[in-house]
């Protein structure tokens, strides 16, 4: 019955999370003493607002939480969105956070002879072989997916494969292993998801944190 | 023992149901079958497979992908397992029943197959019940199957019930009257899905602020109302809006402590309707219960249709305490049975002497024993 009262609010670990604390607080959302502590074993935290309680996770496992209906609401970066593809999940609000770019890169040595109209079948290692795949497809390039969940940079110099698609923030990374990027597969940034059951059967409650998320991303980009 | 198990592995997404859930369902079926029938709905019963053609066609296309064939060795025909039962329904309306009078209330439960499960309902072997209204066009018919569907699912326990109305013909036709191009307009729809704000930037300001007023207006009905009657909707959309005004009204009228939302912008898994069409969810229960709407029949006739999915409503209703069981040691006559049973006990009947029947009956499952002519509880 538990779960029919609180709300559960999906936050991701890593990277994003040192960026969506400070949204969480300006929309008054303040989590217990032990959520800052890194080694804590506790994954499920209360917070200053009763009846909402934020969960930790890994930040790809947002989204599979959210279209479950397992928390409400949640921080998901919009690639992880694209990968993932589920209706159940809404993402009303772009926060503006997490800010990098999703890209098909390749060893530099490659790119003079190679021209991208000419593929029809390549291998890729990707952190997202869904969206990879039917990106390609669309393209009419059958991709071969290798997934990969870190260290994409080392695939082509160790000979796995020639080409990658991975995030991308400044560049440097992919430059210190001599790739270059050959095309921009999507803009990518951090959104506000809610699960379609929970925004239609309590419209009030998560309608007003959708509200609450909204104004605090106005007034940070004024 | 190892091969012996390896050999009730099911495929995916089909399982062996047991009690009490399977004898749940059931019930639950009954009862839902039965509310539709106190409203005059009539059960039908089609053929779990029929000519591919037929199956998939009218309404039926959107199913094409998830439709299981096999070849009809007798006809030479392809066959398709039905994916989903209205689509039988609008066939056996429009032949067989075309004289019957109209409005035609029919109902229907069975199971479905489909070639996938989703993410939510990795399923692939369901039941659908649901009932269908058709001949009949206006707020009046689609209030009237939006309440059935309600008190039916009340009926069967699911608490915290909520039913969410969305238009989706309103995109599309304010796409149409804006002159939209076809990217533009497929752009848009995605957006909207998604309720995805951020992917309407690349629109002009007037259509941006059109489209973002669309989603604004998704929620609670009474605000959402006010919200699409404050939008610049063009003239073509405008009469959509109030018929919305209309069936709220009705259904209000009906069911006033309904809890109902409005999602103007959502058409994703209608493409087949051609009006208002609704979601049924219950709080704290994934995914929707159920849904239906108005479309048209292949012969032009207009109908509006409600279906549940059984798994999911499943998962949203409280199971009844499970019925006590009597245990009948050997010899009880069969007078003697039929009694217990005429006074509504479940018997379970002892096939050979035991020394212990209490022992005997507390193995078998039983709640209570009869001894010296009395049903005693088991501790």
């Amino acid at each position: 019955m538990d779960r029919q009262q609180t709300i559960v609010f999906a936050v991701p670990k890593g990277r994003i999370l040192g960026q969506a604390l400070p949204l969480l607080a300006a929309a008054g959302i303040v989590p217990e003493a032990a959520f800052g502590d890194e080694d804590a074993r506790q994954l499920r935290f209360s917070t200053n607002v009763h009846g909402l309680d934020l969960v930790r996770v890994r930040s790809f496992d947002v989204v599979t939480f959210v279209a479950f209906g397992a928390a409400d609401l949640g921080i998901a970066g919009s690639d992880d969105l694209l990968e993932f593809e589920s209706p159940e999940v809404y993402a009303p609000l772009d926060l503006g956070i997490g800010r990098c770019r999703l890209v098909v890169a390749e060893p530099a040595a490659m790119l003079s002879e190679d021209d991208p109209a000419h593929w029809s079948h390549i291998r890729v290692a990707t952190k997202y072989p869904e969206l990879t795949r039917r990106y390609f497809a669309a393209r009419g390039v059958h991709a071969e997916c290798i997934k990969l969940n870190g260290a994409l940079e080392l695939a082509p110099s160790l000979g796995l494969c020639r080409r990658i698609v991975d995030l991308v923030e400044t560049g440097a990374t992919l430059k210190a292993n001599g790739l270059v990027e050959v095309e921009t597969i999507a803009e990518v940034s951090s959104r506000l998801v809610v699960n379609r059951a929970a925004l239609k059967t309590r419209p009030d409650e998560i309608g007003r944190w959708i509200k609450r998320f909204a104004e605090v991303v106005g007034r940070g980009s004024a | 023992m190892t091969a012996h198990a390896e050999k009730t592995l099911l495929p995916a997404g089909l399982e062996d149901a047991l009690p009490p859930r399977a004898e749940l369902e059931a019930t639950v079926i009954e009862r839902l079958i039965a509310s539709f029938g106190k409203h005059g709905y009539r059960r039908v019963k089609p053929p779990l497979i029929e000519f591919e053609e037929s199956l998939l066609s009218g309404p039926g296309r959107t199913l094409a992908e998830q439709t299981f064939r096999l070849m009809d060795p007798q006809s030479h025909r392809m066959l398709g397992v039905r994916p989903d039962i209205t689509v039988q329904i609008a066939r056996i309306a429009s032949s067989r029943l075309r004289s019957e009078p109209r409005p035609l209330r029919l109902s229907y439960a069975g199971q479905v197959l489909r070639v996938r499960g989703g993410q939510l309902r990795p399923e692939r072997q369901f039941a659908q019940a649901g009932f269908e209204l058709i001949g009949a066009t206006g707020v009046t018919a689609d209030a009237e199957v939006l309440v059935v569907a309600a008190e039916a699912l009340a009926g069967v326990a699911v608490e915290h019930l909520s039913v969410d109305i969305t238009m989706p013909m309103l995109v599309p036709q304010l796409c149409r009257d804006l002159g939209l191009p076809q990217d533009v307009n497929a752009t848009v729809r995605t957006a909207l899905d998604r309720k995805d704000a951020g992917a309407l930037v690349t629109l002009g300001e007037g259509h941006r602020r059109l489209f973002q007023g669309l989603l604004a207006a998704a929620g609670p009905a009474d605000e959402a109302l006010a919200t699409l009657r404050r939008l610049a909707l063009p003239v073509g959309a405008r009469p959509m809006v109030e018929e919305l005004a209309a069936l709220l009204a009705a259904v209000r009228q009906a069911l006033p402590d309904l809890v109902l939302t409005v999602d103007p912008g959502e058409s994703r898994g209608f493409e087949y309707h051609t009006g208002v069409s609704f979601t049924v969810f219950a709080r704290g229960v994934r995914g929707e219960l159920g849904r239906g709407g108005r479309y048209e029949l292949e012969s032009g006739e207009s109908a509006t249709g409600f279906t549940v999915y059984l798994d999911s409503l499943m998962r949203a209703v409280t199971p009844p305490p499970s019925a006590p069981r009597l245990f009948l040691p050997f010899g009880t006559s069969a007078a003697e049975a039929r009694r217990w049973r005429q006074e509504g006990w479940q018997t379970v009947a002892a096939l050979q002497s035991s020394p212990d029947a209490a022992a005997e009956a507390r193995r078998l499952g039983c709640t209570h024993i009869v001894s010296l002519g009395k049903a005693q509880a088991l501790a």
